[in-house]
């Protein structure tokens, strides 16, 4: 399975809110949508979901204009919310059928889900009766009971606690073991660098940098050692500019090249007591903030 | 299709699981029941309870006064009329005729001062007087004039009357021959109607009228809260991402429409039920008669413009309210379409009252197709109307209600998606013709 969107363009008046996004997902592994508040994300997700057309561009899936008579999606918004008021196995049961599931299986598949997220005791209670991360699992059966194969989750872990977080990543990774096509959107870079194999950062309707997570931060020059030493403020006096200090007893030599590596690494261990050096690779974090935090 | 299916039960399911909608129904049920157990609850009672008080009555104090049965003293728990007459011995004799032409009043004859006359009746005393400077002048005395006082209307036929005996014995008729020739003019007439008999009609046709009213804005605004509801509770995030927007708006209407029609077929069906249970029992100058006897046709007319005008404004309801964020926002919001539907209200309640269903501002509104629901069908029921008009006005109708529910469908799906101030109209319409 891959699901291809191709300059995909969208204005809301005359705003241009994506300016040509192209992305690639593939099934069995995690893709993660990053980018500030008003980047463009839900816009992208909205149009991938058909809520409403792109103004130009293309949605492939296996390589054909996608049909969403036949490809189901399943999505967990960031703004959470069902029906309060109705008992939780008639509203998901609902929201199955409206996913062209028939009723008994509905039911059966519902039954699964609260099963496995350990909600069977709730199956007949009205909504508003359960806490917020149980209301929020309980959406989260919204978007996985119908079987779908493409998954949809903004934001999923925030206001869960570490033991149904960690039951979610368990989720998580059971369908992406099932060869779906997860698409991750959040601000939490830890899971997305646990779950994703690939990213794309959007910034102001454009994508910033997407690829391989691994890539992407191999990709990126090798020029910079973070030592830890006992030395550290004296190292960092002689050796001046180049210097930038870190956590603790930790800083950062920036080089004019990646071929000064080694000899400057034989003349810091020759010349002083160091702990540990290695070359600098950047966080999921450090990479947003470069690509996602100017020209907003 | 399927999808239209499972929303329209979906929602029909939370009306008949709505209290309030069942807690209404069954007390619209109950008070029809009780109003139409009374009259026979009623005539039970009279049948029992004569054959116990009667004795103590007949013998008791009543039977103190004359004893003859003077209708004065049979009248003087009536409220009381004061006559001031010049001349004394007209007065009798004019005390008479009012007492005649007046049987619900204890007339009385006064010489009190105009000032005492006055007082009396602003005390209570007296209900009105008449004040008469002879037998074609007088002044009509009340404490406060009813707007359907016909006291001076009546006095006027008992005085011409009196006057018209009076010259006719005063020419040498004897009073006997004088009243013979006043009530020997009897006029016999019968009335045939060979259209509509509006007099028969206009209680079902108004009964109806007020049906629609009720149900359209009860129902509308419950449509429009609908959708806000699950705008402002976001589970729109997710409806709009599993069904088409089509179906969405298609299914809530009709589930409106079925739950406003089962209750109102739940509320006329059980009065026509215990109206036939009660049937003999009813003593109404035959208004009750005329509302259950209604013609089978007007009866599929009715049905067919509720359910028309009901669908056009629910779905312009429904629009409304996906383009609200707030749930306080909607009542401003329904504003234009409310006053829309009420003046159309008032055009056909105005037309109805003065009895002229076939003035051009009626027929204008029995074709555009936001009144004619309740123009059309008024015409039906109090005129007659030719059937092509009312073919073109109930296709008019269909295509509107067709295009309406297109467009309202168009509106919720851009409209469920704009949080924050309620979109102007030009962003909306921009929005649907982008698509």
């Amino acid at each position: 399975m891959k699901l291809e969107l191709r300059n995909i363009e969208k204005s809301f008046g005359e705003k241009q809110v994506l300016k040509g996004i192209t992305l690639e997902a593939e099934g069995g592994k995690a893709f993660g949508l990053l980018g500030r508040n008003g980047a463009g994300k839900t816009t992208t997700i909205r149009i991938l979901m058909n809520v409403f057309g792109s103004d130009g561009g293309e949605i492939l899936f296996d390589g054909a204009p996608i049909d969403y008579r036949s490809v189901q999606f399943g999505y967990l918004p960031e703004e959470r919310g069902l029906y309060p008021k109705k008992k939780i196995i008639d509203q998901l049961t609902y929201f199955a059928e409206l996913k062209g599931m028939e009723t008994a299986e509905a039911v059966k598949s519902i039954d699964y889900w609260l099963a496995r997220l350990e909600m069977t005791e709730y199956r007949n209670k009205r909504l508003d009766t359960l806490s917020k991360g149980n209301q929020q699992k309980i959406q989260l059966i919204t978007a996985l009971a119908h079987d779908p194969q493409i998954i949809i989750l903004d934001e999923p872990f925030s206001g869960l606690d570490p033991v149904n977080a960690m039951l979610l990543k368990d989720v998580v990774k059971e369908e992406i073991g099932r060869g779906k096509i997860v698409l991750f959107s959040s601000h939490q870079m830890s899971y997305i660098e646990e779950f994703c194999d690939s990213i794309a950062i959007l910034n102001q309707g454009k994508v910033a940098i997407a690829g391989e997570l691994n890539e992407i931060k191999r990709n990126y020059p090798r020029n910079r050692l973070v030592v830890r030493s006992q030395q550290k403020e004296q190292i960092m006096k002689e050796l001046g500019a180049v210097c930038k200090d870190m956590e603790s007893d930790a800083f950062m030599i920036t080089l004019s090249s990646p071929e000064d590596k080694s000899n400057v690494i034989k003349r810091l261990a020759e010349s002083y007591d160091i702990d540990e050096v290695k070359v600098f690779e950047p966080s999921l974090g450090d990479i947003f903030v470069e690509h996602a935090g100017e020209n907003i | 299709m399927k999808q239209l299916a499972k929303i329209l039960k979906f929602e029909f399911k939370n009306y008949l699981q709505n209290k309030i909608f069942v807690g209404v129904t069954v007390f619209l049920v109950v008070v029809i029941a009780v109003a139409m157990f009374i009259p026979r609850a009623i005539n039970v009672f009279e049948n029992d309870v004569p054959s116990i008080p009667e004795p103590p009555i007949t013998d008791g104090e009543q039977g103190e006064g004359d004893g003859d049965g003077d209708v004065s003293d049979l009248k003087k728990d009536f409220p009381k009329m004061l006559i001031k007459y010049g001349s004394a011995e007209a007065a009798e004799a004019v005390r008479e005729t009012f007492s005649a032409y007046f049987g619900a009043y204890n007339v009385i004859l006064t010489d009190d001062s105009l000032d005492g006359i006055k007082e009396k009746i602003v005390s209570g005393e007296a209900e009105c007087a008449f004040v008469m400077d002879g037998l074609t002048s007088y002044t009509y005395y009340v404490n406060n004039l009813s707007m359907y006082d016909m006291n001076t209307s009546v006095a006027n036929e008992a005085l011409r009357n009196f006057y018209q005996m009076s010259a006719m014995m005063e020419g040498g008729l004897t009073a006997e021959q004088a009243s013979a020739i006043l009530a020997g003019q009897i006029i016999t007439s019968q009335t045939e109607s060979l259209g509509k008999d509006q007099m028969q009609n206009f209680f079902y046709t108004y009964i109806m009228i007020f049906a629609l009213y009720m149900v359209i804005l009860l129902y509308g605004q419950m449509v429009a809260t609908n959708v806000a509801t699950e705008k402002s509770s976001r589970a729109m995030e997710l409806l709009i991402t599993s069904a088409n927007p089509v179906s969405m708006m298609f299914g809530k209407v009709l589930a409106s429409c079925l739950a406003g029609l089962t209750q109102l077929i739940a509320v006329f069906g059980s009065a026509i039920i215990f109206y036939k249970l009660n049937e003999r029992y009813m003593d109404d100058g035959g208004i009750m008669s005329s509302i259950f006897n209604m013609p089978v046709e007007l009866v599929v007319y009715m049905l067919i413009f509720f359910v028309l005008g009901f669908l056009i404004y629910a779905f312009m309801f429904g629009a409304i309210g996906s383009t609200a964020s707030k749930l306080e926002d909607i009542n401003t919001s329904c504003m234009p379409v409310i006053l829309l539907f009420v003046a159309g209200f008032m055009v056909v309640m105005i037309g109805m009252s003065t009895g002229e269903v076939d003035t051009a501002m009626m027929k204008v509104c029995s074709y555009v197709p936001f009144t004619s629901p309740m123009a059309m069908f008024t015409r039906i029921a109090m005129s007659t109307v030719p059937i092509y008009e009312i073919v073109i006005s109930v296709a008019l109708l269909i295509g509107s209600v067709i295009g309406v529910g297109v467009l309202a469908a168009k509106i919720y799906r851009v409209g469920v998606l704009m949080y924050g101030t309620p979109p102007k109209l030009g962003a909306i319409l921009k929005g649907i013709f982008k698509g």
